[in-house]
């Protein structure tokens, strides 16, 4: 079993919900994917001081303009990136832009004055939390498709079910609905999509929701920060308009900021807290899928 | 002018602090408000406003002409995305969620009229009036679609080619080049963030891409009475600068859920000075 806790907006509570679930959930053998390589957080909820593995990934490719360019400026037109610039008399490349597609290799009059290399996207890590094996990533800044990162981190995970070192996979993934969501949501058997009661959270949710459809993947809702917004209804009038169901309505408490400062999974900072409560109920839920 | 709120972390209040901030501006100066998180972008839902003007973004695709096409394999070794299989006979086949639509098949190809264009959608932008003084232009990646650069681009080229005193620029959550893309350029970036580990290792991430940039970060503390975690150190290390703190306040809360800016809600309230104090640091560098 693969499930995807995804929301489209960012800071609702996805790794909050994540590192509890995984903690609940110890006993069913769990490897868990922290699928958010731009801002990566899961290994800080189960405070990993040490990774057992690191390893760079060279999945990224960059153009180099050398100095035998005669700055023509033919390459400017067919940049898709708008990463070439002209200083001091020569074009160069921004490489916190460029994708080494080498469209501009490919027009350029001067044999040899553009290169295209290999350069690194980022960074996979691996450590053994106290609840199971975690497969962390993270890119390098200024550097394009996380999402190849987040499909290298899944096959990594689905390794270790193979080899029986887990049974089953919890993706943390990222906010938004790009490369990183959909390579999370890829091949995943269910996703729970985390919302809280505002009009942006649910507006995003639509926007996760629709992915999920697309990849044909079952939807369930956990709202976060529940009560924080009296009166407003709208994410149950989308879980009924959907047809998602809600299975868990966690109450906004000040344990949770306290437990994420204190750098414990929130159900065992504070196992007796409403929303600690009210995670366990959802475990449970999720404990019938396993 | 270009400004940016960016940092890192999701839901830190990128978009509170953005949209606030042009409402606070447009008093005085002609602001274009940019939406940039085009996965999920919320501004439009903060100021209650539908979005209007939409313009479609396409990517080039290529489109093979096999009768032309001598199979010369160039732009399967050029494709650096791997979009391109050799197919039965020897033909180019393209896996259209892989293309990135360089063009480098096509610029690669010897034979004239063998790679034809073709296109694809990959998303929107809007530009809506919000008053006499702020427009705003939303990117939105279409649904199921994985680049979100080139929206970022195709709403970043629309909101430049609008004049205005001020352009503010409101990122996407992450590091990645479409966040470099709408942040590169900026006279003043805005980092917002929480007193978290998560907030404060997702800081450290952003302030790493501005030294690529070579951008000096101001520092907003959202929430900043949420615990003691000081960003002290990596503020330091990076030479940024803490400008503002923002306690939680019931004001910023019931103004985020009822789509009114809370400088036009509660232009009286503590978090409006907040605001209002941002601005003067602003004006301090136009």
């Amino acid at each position: 079993m693969e499930i995807v806790i995804a929301s489209g907006k960012g800071g609702v509570g996805k790794s909050t919900l994540t590192g509890s679930l995984i903690t609940l959930l110890k006993d069913y053998e769990i490897a868990a994917v922290d699928a958010d390589a731009e801002a990566p957080n899961l290994h800080l909820i189960f405070n990993v001081e040490r990774w057992k593995e690191e390893r760079e990934v060279i999945a990224a490719h960059s153009a180099r303009i050398n100095e035998s360019c005669i700055n023509c400026g033919i390459c400017d037109n067919v940049c898709i990136y708008e990463a070439i610039y002209e200083a001091d008399g020569q074009r160069k490349i921004k490489e916190y832009l460029c994708e080494g597609c080498g469209a501009c290799r490919a027009v350029c009059p001067v044999e040899g004055a553009i290169e295209i290399f290999p350069s690194v996207s980022g960074w996979i890590r691996i450590a053994n939390t106290s609840y199971g094996p975690l497969v962390s990533a993270e890119l390098d800044v200024g550097k394009p498709n996380s999402g190849k990162l987040v499909t290298e981190e899944k096959n990594i995970a689905k390794n270790w079910v193979k080899e029986g070192r887990a049974k089953h996979v919890i993706v943390d993934a990222a906010a938004g609905i790009g490369c990183q969501v959909i390579a999370s949501l890829s091949g995943a058997n269910k996703a729970i999509l985390v919302a809280e009661p505002t009009p942006s959270s649910l507006s995003d949710l639509m926007r996760a929701y629709g992915l999920t459809q697309h990849f044909r993947i079952e939807a369930f809702l956990v709202i976060n920060k529940y009560g924080i917004n009296p009166g407003y209804d709208g994410l149950e009038r989308f879980s009924r308009e959907n047809g998602v169901e809600i299975i868990g309505r966690i109450p906004y408490h000040s344990s949770v900021p306290k437990s994420l400062a204190s750098m414990k999974p929130l159900v065992e900072f504070a196992p007796d807290s409403p929303p600690a409560k009210e995670i366990k109920k959802i475990a449970e839920i999720v404990e019938g899928w396993l | 002018m270009k400004i940016t709120v960016t940092g890192g972390k999701g839901g830190t209040g990128k978009s509170t602090v953005a949209t606030n901030l042009a409402i606070a501006l447009s008093k005085k100066y002609h602001v274009v408000l940019v939406d940039a998180d085009v996965e999920c972008p919320d501004d439009h839902i903060l100021l209650s406003t539908n979005l209007e003007n939409e313009e479609k973004v396409y990517l080039f695709k290529p489109k093979f002409d096999y009768s032309k096409c001598t199979k010369c394999e160039l732009c399967i070794e050029n494709c650096s995305e791997n979009a391109l299989l050799k197919f039965k006979e020897g033909y180019p086949l393209l896996m259209p969620s892989l293309c990135s639509g360089c063009r480098t098949c096509q610029l690669v190809c010897p034979e004239e009229g063998a790679i034809l264009d073709d296109r694809r959608l990959v998303g929107y932008t809007y530009h809506t009036k919000i008053n006499d003084n702020l427009e705003l232009v939303t990117g939105k990646l279409e649904e199921g679609e994985e680049r979100s650069y080139p929206t970022v681009l195709a709403a970043r080229r629309r909101a430049m080619s609008i004049s205005a005193d001020i352009h503010l620029f409101d990122t996407m959550p992450g590091t990645g080049n479409h966040v470099a893309a709408a942040i590169e350029d900026s006279r003043v970036v805005i980092t917002v963030t929480e007193p978290t580990p998560l907030g404060v290792h997702d800081l450290e991430m952003i302030l790493k891409l501005l030294k690529k940039l070579n951008l000096k970060a101001w520092v907003v503390i959202n929430r900043s009475d949420l615990s003691e975690i000081s960003h002290d150190e990596i503020v330091e290390k990076y030479n940024a600068e803490i400008i503002a703190e923002i306690p939680m306040m019931d004001e910023i809360m019931k103004s985020y859920v009822s789509g009114i800016p809370v400088v036009e809600m509660y232009p009286d309230s503590r978090a409006s000075q907040i605001f209002a104090n941002i601005v003067k640091r602003i004006e301090e560098v136009m």
